[in-house]
């Protein structure tokens, strides 16, 4: 249990930090001390077809660093915690399905800020830590609720800094039982991301130029998911 | 006459000795890198250590084929002497490699045929070759010289071929679907379109079957029940307890809860 509750209270003070003139968070917070937590996650999204999949990896495995390409199938359950009043306060806990023992990651994405036009990529708070496995009681101890979950499979490739994801979503037909699922679309999710400290806004520079190279198979965009609420 | 045959037969000799000291060092080189330098050996230069390789050996080739050089196969070396005692000049030049110039190694050394398993070999296929007719020979040899022009053709033309072929399918079919983008961001980013795991309204805490993940849910739920209205317990554990008071409104189900939870702490005290 240790590691999950350090985690959190660490996710919760970085959101407070983040964004104070939001709800205040219903749990107490405990001080914290040090800690190199406020890193941003840049974001770039997209899609392409099944059928394009194969010139898709096969461009990334020409672009991207020469190691071998990472697959992976992931579990993750998206917790929601209600405060009294403004938005609710979400927690992403994901396990891999490939490697059982493996520990739990979970995960706090801050409110996305697109706003900024001279920034290319899309940038959100961002707090990843790896947890023991009884994650999922922990939260319900501490009262979050379950309030979606899916299936991620797909590819992981890197270059230097860059880290770009291919999947597959899966919705989840029967609540907890990840072999029951169906394809979410005929597409497969594309994203860039980097992962800096906040403020260093030139690392969207160098994600545009990446994603230019993976036109026309994939336009990779800063998208507001709001828009699309 | 002969005078001057001698000296260029030295002459070859010594570029052909040095040449062959040139390659033999550079493997060497080559060797060491690979030997101790394999961690941070990048492949550039291991290509650059191949080509350079082939560049000595194909000078080799050349020189021999020269046609200054006299023919090397019209030479002939006997051995002289044998001896079974250690040759302190002759282990020097060949670097240990041979100490004793001895009738054990001589036949090795000075052979001009090839091994007897190369020799076996070599039989073997001539016969094969024999044994196949003419016109089948004839039929093979145009049915190979036919891939190889046509290797030879897409190895010359790659880039009309892949300009073509790119082009017609980048007018052909579409790579993508903005709309598939819009419902996969959507999804990953909030959930839509995913199965919500917890209907609306407190039905949730005594779904069956919701598997491992939701094991903590139910008994947190029976904790603030007992918690807030004893009668509510009395009556038994899954049933739903926020029913005729809030139906239907999931943030005040979680209000309970939180409060329940740090009002009576009973759970956590043990």
């Amino acid at each position: 249990m240790f590691s999950p509750f350090t985690t959190l209270v660490h996710s919760r003070n970085n959101c407070r930090l983040s964004r104070s003139a939001m709800e205040a968070p219903p749990v107490t917070v405990m001080p914290v001390t040090g800690g190199t937590i406020n890193m941003m996650e840049y974001l770039l999204q997209g899609s392409v077809l099944d059928q394009a999949l194969d010139s898709l990896l096969h461009r990334l495995r020409g672009l991207c660093d020469n190691i071998e390409p990472e697959s992976f199938a992931d579990y993750e359950l998206v917790y929601l915690l209600k405060g009294q009043q403004g938005n609710p306060f979400l927690l992403r806990a994901r396990r891999s399905m490939m490697h059982p023992t493996a520990p739990w990651h979970l995960r706090y994405l801050g409110q996305p800020e697109v706003g900024d036009k001279s920034r290319h990529a899309l940038v959100r708070n961002c707090v990843d830590v790896a947890t023991s496995h009884s994650l999922p009681e922990f939260l319900n101890e501490m009262g979050f609720r379950l309030d979606h979950e899916f299936v991620a499979k797909g590819h992981i490739f890197r270059k230097g800094a860059l880290k770009v994801v291919v999947s597959k979503l899966f919705r989840v037909l029967v609540p907890g039982n990840t072999e029951n699922t169906e394809p979410l679309s005929l597409s497969y999710l594309v994203e860039l991301s980097v992962l800096a400290p906040a403020g260093q806004d030139n690392v969207s520079e160098e994600m545009r130029n990446f994603a230019e190279q993976l036109k026309p198979l994939v336009h990779l965009e800063k998208i507001d998911p709001k828009r699309h609420m | 006459m002969q005078q001057r045959e001698e000296k260029q037969l030295e002459a070859s000799i010594d570029s052909l000795i040095s040449r062959v000291a040139q390659l033999k060092n550079s493997l060497h080189n080559f060797i060491f890198k690979l030997e101790n330098e394999y961690d941070r050996l990048t492949w550039p230069s291991v290509l650059d250590n191949f080509a350079l390789l082939s560049g000595q050996l194909n000078t080799i080739n050349k020189l021999l084929k020269n046609e200054k050089t006299p023919s090397l196969r019209n030479q002939v070396i006997i051995p002289l002497l044998l001896s079974q005692d250690r040759d302190e000049e002759l282990a020097k030049l060949t670097e240990l490699r041979v100490p004793v110039f001895s009738h054990e190694i001589v036949p090795d050394h000075l052979r001009t045929k090839p091994d007897p398993e190369v020799e076996e070999q070599e039989k073997h296929l001539s016969a094969e070759a024999a044994r196949i007719g003419l016109d089948v020979a004839q039929k093979q040899i145009q049915a190979l010289n036919k891939i190889c022009s046509n290797l030879l053709e897409k190895l010359n033309n790659p880039r009309e071929d892949r300009e073509t072929e790119s082009a017609a399918a980048r007018q052909n079919k579409p790579f993508f679907n903005p709309a598939d983008t819009t419902a996969l961001v959507a999804a990953v980013g909030f959930g839509k379109g995913l199965a919500k795991c917890r209907p609306p309204g407190p039905v949730a805490p005594g779904q069956p079957g919701q598997g491992p993940i939701m094991a903590g849910g139910p008994s947190l739920q029976q904790v603030a029940v007992s918690g807030s209205s004893n009668q509510q317990a009395a009556i038994g554990g899954p049933v739903p307890p926020q029913q005729p008071g809030q139906p239907g409104k999931m943030p005040s189900n979680i209000k309970t809860n939180i409060k329940s939870a740090s009002a009576s702490m009973h759970p956590y005290n043990r």
